[in-house]
């Protein structure tokens, strides 16, 4: 059970509390069941006195009466009697009400109205007949009568009040047995009720002050040895949910705390140890830096002089302190490096020299080159002509193609026309069919007809007897000719019907016949169709060679543009000498490692010595052509093949023969009004 | 067509005709004429057999269907059905006929008699049997296959 110290201390004094609760209920109880049964036999105390009241005055009316009736003689009622016989009738008259509430209340079977009537009577018999009897004087046997019927009445009276009074007693004995009764089962369920709330409190109270005990004692150790120095050892309990769990935890947070904070004073010990024996380390060291650095500061004013002066040979040798080698490291990679780029710029300027040389061999062959590219211009231009003189063949062969296609077109309509005439033909030849069937049965008919007038001959000869013997004969001829007319005619329509058949598949033959021709005459439609996108086809080449001449033409302009490019990169190499020698000349003021100056290198590339560049025309910075061309042997001026091809193209195309003259014929006056611009030369 | 017609008291003059697949025959004597098939007028409450009534040059005679008679199943008649007019007692009765097939004339002792296993009622029916080459032919006996018919129209 996981419960908190005042939850058990709850627990127990709760528990105490119902014991002692229906302690107090039980007792409640059974003392008002005794109460309650205690009033009850007071109240029925009170009703007894009263009938034995009654039963009193029943008896003081008898003998007061008895009395009077012996004192007859004085003729009068003494006032004292009268009294009393007054008082007791009146209290007898008053408790018959009493009486009858009782026996009610306690079941009794009484008979009330004679009891009333019996205390009318004794009362009417003493209070009125007896004075008057008196009062009269009456004789004696009147005063026997009323003697009598008192004595009677008095009598019935008190049999009457003697069952009410026993019956009283016997009820407040029961009263009383009840209560008595009641109270020892109190007293005992009282007795129970306390010893098992003892028991189980005491049971309660017992277990969870052995828990709390259990849990205190565990804490308190743990803090004894806390108290005694031991903050190793973990705090005991921490693991239970109560209050005691609780204080176990905040000790074992104190405990923890209290280690952290030794080892944090430790720390800050040492650092302050190691700090003071840093700082006297560092004054001496400082002293020695300071005489080191201006040495080193010595030697590398001395170097960079030299280095001014253009001396790359010097190197510094002796060592800096550790800080400062970098410094030496880095001016003698300086210097090294220096003297390297400057031998490296003595080479590469020689080797520039040699590289304008080549690319001076490169502009030739360039110019060579497109020598031959324009040569293959020509021969670009006449491949074209050909292919356009191919093209027109082929153009003029599918429009031929198409025109045949035309007559294949009317060729199949007629055989059409044809074949419906042979389907007409064909049911002709039906109906003419039918005819002959319908001829057939008629002779069918009549040789059935003769048939039976044969046979109805045969029958009259019969009847004829002897006479009719040669009639008969002739009959039987008759019939059998009839006969052979009516196989002949079933032979015939069975032919009919053949030819019948046969003329059905003729006409079904001439109908796929026509169909298929229909299908041909699609056909060549379609084919003349496919024959015009191929003349079309053909045309749209035309136009793309034309495209392709213009092509050529560009290709020609490019040419001599290229041309004009070679001429500016000769000059620009011959600049490009210049230059390097002057570079050469800056270079030569170092002095390298090599203990001679950085220009005296180098004899000029072999290239140059051996293939001068030859003699050009002097280099005009602003023009990229020269104005006329010198005259050089194995040359020959001649006209651009891409113009010439051009002007073969258009003669071929021939689309506009009257445009293309005029265009030729205008390119050659232009040829020869600027016969520069037209010269084909080679650089 | 080998017979040859002799009038002799020993030969009997017939005409055979086809009722379905059987060939049946009659006495030419009682024959009166063979005529085509012609549309016959019915007449109530006459058995199946009786067709109708046709018009025979202002007679008017009753056309009995012979297969149907016999037991058969109905002719259809067609153009080339035929009706065969028979004096019978004095009363003309028209049969119709599939097809009738020869004249002939025979021995009298080729005509057989009946097998007598058939019960006397059917075989009154049938003069006897006429045995020919190729296939039998019942010789019919008109009286007792009208007479009845006779009896009705009496």
């Amino acid at each position: 059970m996981k419960l908190s110290v005042s939850q058990r201390l709850w627990v127990s004094g709760v528990a105490a509390f119902i014991g002692i609760g229906s302690l107090v209920v039980v007792g409640w109880y059974s003392s008002n069941t005794v109460s309650h049964a205690l009033a009850n036999s007071q109240t029925i105390d009170v009703i007894d006195k009263q009938v034995n009241d009654l039963r009193f005055a029943n008896e003081e009316i008898r003998l007061a009466s008895m009395d009077v009736i012996i004192d007859r003689a004085s003729k009068a009622v003494t006032a004292e009697r009268k009294t009393t016989l007054e008082e007791n009738t009146k209290f007898l008259k008053s408790g018959v009400s009493a009486v009858e509430s009782f026996s009610k209340s306690a079941g009794l079977n009484i008979d009330i109205a004679k009891l009333s009537a019996d205390v009318d009577d004794i009362v009417k018999a003493s209070n009125e007949r007896l004075p008057a009897l008196v009062a009269g004087g009456a004789p004696d046997a009147e005063f026997d009568k009323i003697d009598d019927d008192i004595d009677a009445a008095g009598g019935r009276i008190k049999t009457v009040l003697d069952v009410v009074a026993k019956a009283t007693s016997e009820a407040q004995t029961h009263e009383v047995d009840t209560a008595v009764a009641q109270s020892q089962q109190s007293a005992v369920l009282q007795f129970l009720i306390g010893a098992v709330a003892v028991i189980l409190a005491s049971g309660l109270i017992a277990w969870q002050s052995r828990n709390i005990m259990k849990g205190l004692n565990a804490v308190r150790r743990s803090m004894n040895r806390i108290a005694e120095g031991d903050i190793a050892t973990s705090v005991d309990g921490t693991q239970r949910l109560d209050e005691i769990g609780e204080i176990a935890r905040v000790a074992d947070i104190l405990r923890k705390a209290t280690v952290e904070k030794d080892r944090a004073e430790a720390a800050a010990h040492e650092a302050r140890l190691s700090v003071d024996r840093e700082r006297t380390e560092n004054e001496t060291e400082r002293q020695r830096d300071e005489e080191e650095i201006r040495r080193c500061v010595t030697i590398l004013a001395g170097g960079l002089a030299r280095l001014a002066e253009g001396d790359l040979t010097q190197q510094i040798d002796d060592p800096f302190r550790a800080d400062l080698e970098r410094l030496r490291q880095d001016y003698n990679a300086a210097v090294t490096r220096l003297s390297t780029v400057i031998g490296n710029i003595t080479d590469q300027s020689s080797s520039i020299h040699s590289s304008s040389v080549q690319i001076r061999m490169a502009a030739d062959d360039l110019a060579k080159r497109t020598e031959q590219q324009a040569a293959s211009l020509e021969e670009t231009s006449s491949a074209l002509e050909q292919i356009t003189i191919t093209m027109r063949g082929s153009t003029s062969k599918a429009e031929e193609a198409g025109a045949m296609v035309e007559g294949t077109k009317a060729q199949a309509e007629k055989s059409t026309a044809v074949v419906r005439e042979a389907m007409q033909a064909m049911e002709r030849i039906e109906s003419a069919s039918a005819e002959i069937g319908k001829i057939i049965n008629v002779i069918d008919e009549i040789a059935f007809q003769t048939n039976l007038l044969a046979l109805n001959a045969g029958v009259e000869a019969a009847r004829a007897g002897e006479a009719g013997k040669g009639f008969a004969v002739v009959a039987q001829e008759v019939r059998e000719l009839a006969n052979r007319a009516a196989t002949a005619a079933k032979d015939i329509k069975q032919l009919v019907a053949r030819s019948g058949a046969e003329v059905q598949t003729g006409a079904e033959l001439v109908t796929a016949t026509g169909q298929a021709l229909r299908a041909i005459g699609a056909d060549v439609v379609k084919i003349n169709e496919h024959m015009i996108s191929i003349v079309n086809a053909a045309r749209e080449q035309n136009a793309g060679l034309a495209e392709i001449n213009t092509a050529i033409g560009q290709m020609d302009h490019v040419t001599q543009q290229n041309a004009a490019m070679v001429e500016q990169t000769n000059a620009a190499c011959q600049t490009l000498n210049e230059d390097t020698t002057r570079l050469e000349n800056v270079i030569s003021q170092f002095r390298t490692r090599l203990g001679m100056p950085a220009g005296s290198h180098a004899e000029r590339p072999v290239v140059r010595a051996n293939t001068p560049i030859p003699p050009r025309a002097p280099v005009v910075s602003t023009g990229f052509k020269p104005a006329v061309a010198p005259a050089q042997p194995g040359q020959r001026a001649r006209t651009s093949p891409a113009q010439k091809l051009m002007g073969r193209l258009e003669n071929a195309f021939g689309g506009a023969p009257a445009k293309s003259t005029l265009q030729s014929s205008g390119q050659r006056a232009s040829t020869q009004a600027s016969p520069s611009t037209d010269q084909w030369e080679e650089f | 067509m080998t017979n040859v017609i002799k009038q002799s008291g020993a030969y009997l003059e017939i005409v055979s005709f086809h009722l379905g697949e059987q060939e049946f025959c009659i006495d030419i004597m009682a024959i009166r004429e063979i005529r085509g098939w012609a549309p016959v007028t019915p007449m109530p409450h006459t058995p199946r057999y009786v067709l109708g009534l046709i018009n025979l040059r202002g007679a008017v005679i009753p056309v009995i269907d012979m297969a149907c008679r016999l037991g058969m199943p109905m002719t259809e008649p067609s153009e080339r059905s035929a009706i065969i007019v028979t004096d019978i007692k004095g009363k003309l009765v028209g049969l119709l006929v599939e097809q009738v097939s020869d004249m002939m004339s025979i021995k009298a002792e080729d005509l057989q008699p009946a097998p007598e296993i058939i019960p006397e009622a059917q075989r009154a029916f049938c003069r006897g049997i006429v045995a020919l080459e190729k296939n039998m032919v019942c010789f019919l006996n008109l009286d007792t296959v009208i007479a009845d018919e006779l009896t009705m129209a009496a």
